[in-house]
């Protein structure tokens, strides 16, 4: 299984869902769809670490463990951005980059 | 790898901050009988003193534990010549906690007792602009900051830093954003956030490459392969191998790594944020993001890069013209520093909001810091730590001022301050005190600190950098000025004095005081520093 694909070709995956997120994240107006670039790019952030563990170190827990925090973690710096895209609808009626601009010079 | 539990005497401090947290919010839940303002007052004094004693007792342990008080003698009398305090004092260095993932070491110290301590002043800083409902969470989401902070310090290794960080960001979004009826300061929590979220991401794509950049090694049977140290021996041997694949991935990683961080203390091209949410943020939590959170974030780069990347293969030099190459990632350092410094002070020129003009004014600072960064040696490392220190009492004394006036007039212009000088002298003394040791003048701290962070990079070579550093100086000059002109000469609206509560007061001339005891006598901070860039370079 493991020598059946190669490991360059996981981490290209990875690289790629990398840039999509990152493209998406710098892209978009919607605060959402930039949550959900950056929910992306951590993705390929944990495939990189699975990939790395299965292939190099099947032994070791390393990278499994790196990536449980990664999860982890990810869910509640959501729980709270999400909570931080309610208010500022609640504050202003949209959630569009652009016009969430009081602040600038 | 296990938990011991000569490990717990080590972690006393955050154990003593989670603990209050706790308790803040507990006490707040079990408070919460009755309703109206009276009740909501008292609960809000409740959650402020209980953080406040506990932040001071912290701050007391780790004095203690650091052996800070050893040298003070008072004729026969020692201070610490208690068994309690000399079991403490044994027990707090070193050790391997948590299997080296937390560190225990000078530098550690240093970083507690610098953010206990500005979490003490904002604390303080909070007692009148108070939070809306639910005071509790406020004080507890500081503490566990502050403890994010020291993990950030501590961390010997990827995860631990990554959680660090996160647990030092998450807090400061919600607080940033914290009163949610105030358009601005929603619009400022939601910019740190997006842009913090963004910047852990990139960081943490570096650090998986770096993982398995040390499983690659297959030495690392015997270490933790996410410690920093089987870092600096995975990254020192892909750099040995020029030919094989691996330099391309450990150079991709410090890049990823390097902007990720970057952007948590805002050095150009990744400070848009900045200026934003330091002046939408409520200015008692500016002062606080602007100071624990940016120094926290020099401390780890710090020991991250001495310790990860501090192998002299992939050091390079910040110098131009000399035999040695131009090349690694010290010269990258320096000229983000360079563009840093300018963009910082020229963007800071034209601003007419007090808040946002010191925000660019710390982006500047820290391309001044950065000179203790270029390179390696001894003197560069103990600049950086005094830079950093002197910086976080004076940004914390400037804007803490600023939140006080704010409270008292309601703003944050430059029109705010106009006749401060005659409305409340004390004040603007204070005030003027921290924009001069900004500026760099002397005697006050920040011309000690710059004059030794200029030493130290003249002495690795970056002559180029130094000589800009220093013009930037003098452009940085008339930004600050202007701060003295509304205070003292511009006429005011009215003449009717500011009133100051009496904590606020007594704790910004003790900072006011530190301001000018760092800048008379810079040497008595020497020694402890010179010891934490000694244990960094030896790890």
């Amino acid at each position: 299984m493991v020598g059946s694909v190669p490991l360059v070709w996981v981490l290209t995956l990875a690289a790629g869902l990398f840039c999509i997120g990152l493209f998406g994240a710098l892209s978009r107006r919607n605060i959402v769809g930039m949550l959900m670039g950056i929910e992306l790019m951590l993705n390929s952030v944990n495939i990189n670490l699975v990939a790395f563990w299965r292939y190099l170190q099947p032994t070791g827990t390393a990278g499994l463990v790196f990536a449980i925090f990664t999860i982890a973690v990810a869910a509640a710096e959501v729980a709270v951005g999400l909570a931080m895209v309610i208010a500022i609808y609640r504050a202003r009626l949209t959630i569009n980059a652009d016009e969430i601009d009081t602040l600038k010079g | 790898m296990n938990f011991q539990i000569a490990d717990f005497t080590r972690l006393i401090p955050e154990f003593l901050l989670l603990a209050i947290a706790a308790m803040v919010l507990l006490g707040d839940v079990l408070t919460r009988w009755s309703k109206g303002k009276e009740a909501l007052n008292d609960r809000t004094e409740e959650a402020i003193s209980m953080t406040l004693m506990g932040l001071g007792l912290a701050f007391v342990m780790v004095l203690i534990q650091g052996g800070f008080f050893s040298w003070m003698q008072f004729g026969d009398w020692k201070f610490y010549d208690f068994s309690i305090f000399q079991n403490l004092r044994s027990s707090g260095l070193d050790g391997s906690i948590l299997g080296g993932a937390f560190v225990v070491d000078p530098l550690t110290h240093i970083g507690r007792l610098v953010f206990i301590g500005a979490a003490f002043v904002t604390v303080i800083l909070t007692s009148k602009a108070k939070p809306s409902n639910n005071p509790a969470e406020f004080y507890a989401l500081i503490l566990f900051a502050t403890l994010g902070m020291i993990f950030m310090t501590a961390g010997g290794e990827l995860i631990m830093i990554y959680l660090g960080i996160e647990l030092t960001s998450i807090p400061l979004y919600v607080l940033a954003g914290y009163f949610r009826r105030n358009p601005v300061s929603t619009e400022a929590g939601a910019k740190y956030y997006i842009f913090g979220a963004l910047s852990s991401a990139i960081l943490l794509f570096g650090m998986s490459l770096l993982l398995g950049l040390t499983l690659m090694n297959g030495q690392t049977m015997t270490t933790t392969p996410t410690s920093l140290r089987s870092v600096a021996t995975a990254v020192e041997l892909a750099f040995a191998n020029p030919e094989g694949p691996s330099q391309g991935v450990a150079i991709l990683a410090l890049l990823f790594i390097l902007a990720g961080m970057a952007y948590k203390v805002a050095i150009v091209p990744f400070h848009a944020w900045s200026p934003d949410v330091y002046q939408g943020a409520p200015t008692s939590m500016t002062a606080f993001i602007s100071t624990a959170s940016k120094t926290a974030g020099f401390f780890l780069l710090y020991r991250v890069l001495v310790t990860g990347f501090g192998a002299p293969s992939i050091l390079g030099t910040a110098a131009i013209g000399t035999s040695t190459s131009f090349g690694g990632w010290t010269s990258l350092i320096a000229i983000l520093a360079a563009l840093t410094m300018l963009v910082g002070n020229l963007a800071a020129l034209p601003q007419t909001n007090a808040k946002r003009m010191l925000a660019y004014s710390s982006i500047a600072q820290a391309g001044f810091l950065m000179l203790g960064l270029v390179g390696t040696q001894r003197d560069s490392g103990i600049s950086l730590l005094m830079y950093l220190i002197a910086y976080t009492v004076t940004n914390l004394s400037a804007f803490g001022i600023l939140a006080l006036v704010e409270d008292a007039v309601g703003g944050t212009d430059f029109s705010n301050l106009n006749g401060l000088g005659r409305r409340a002298p004390g004040l603007a003394l204070l005030l003027t005190v921290a924009i001069l040791s900004l500026a760099g003048i002397p005697p006050l701290s920040g011309f000690f600190v710059k004059f030794y962070v200029f030493i130290a990079a003249w002495q690795e070579g970056a002559k180029w950098l130094v000589i800009f550093a220093v013009s930037n100086t003098v452009i940085s000059l008339y930004y600050y000025l202007r701060f003295l002109k509304a205070v003292y000469f511009a006429p005011a609206e009215t003449d009717e004095p500011i009133k100051v509560g009496f904590g606020p007061g007594i704790v910004m001339t003790a900072i006011t005081l530190l301001i000018f005891g760092l800048g008379i006598v810079p040497t008595w901070l020497y020694g402890v520093l010179e010891q934490a860039t000694i244990r960094i370079a030896a790890q």
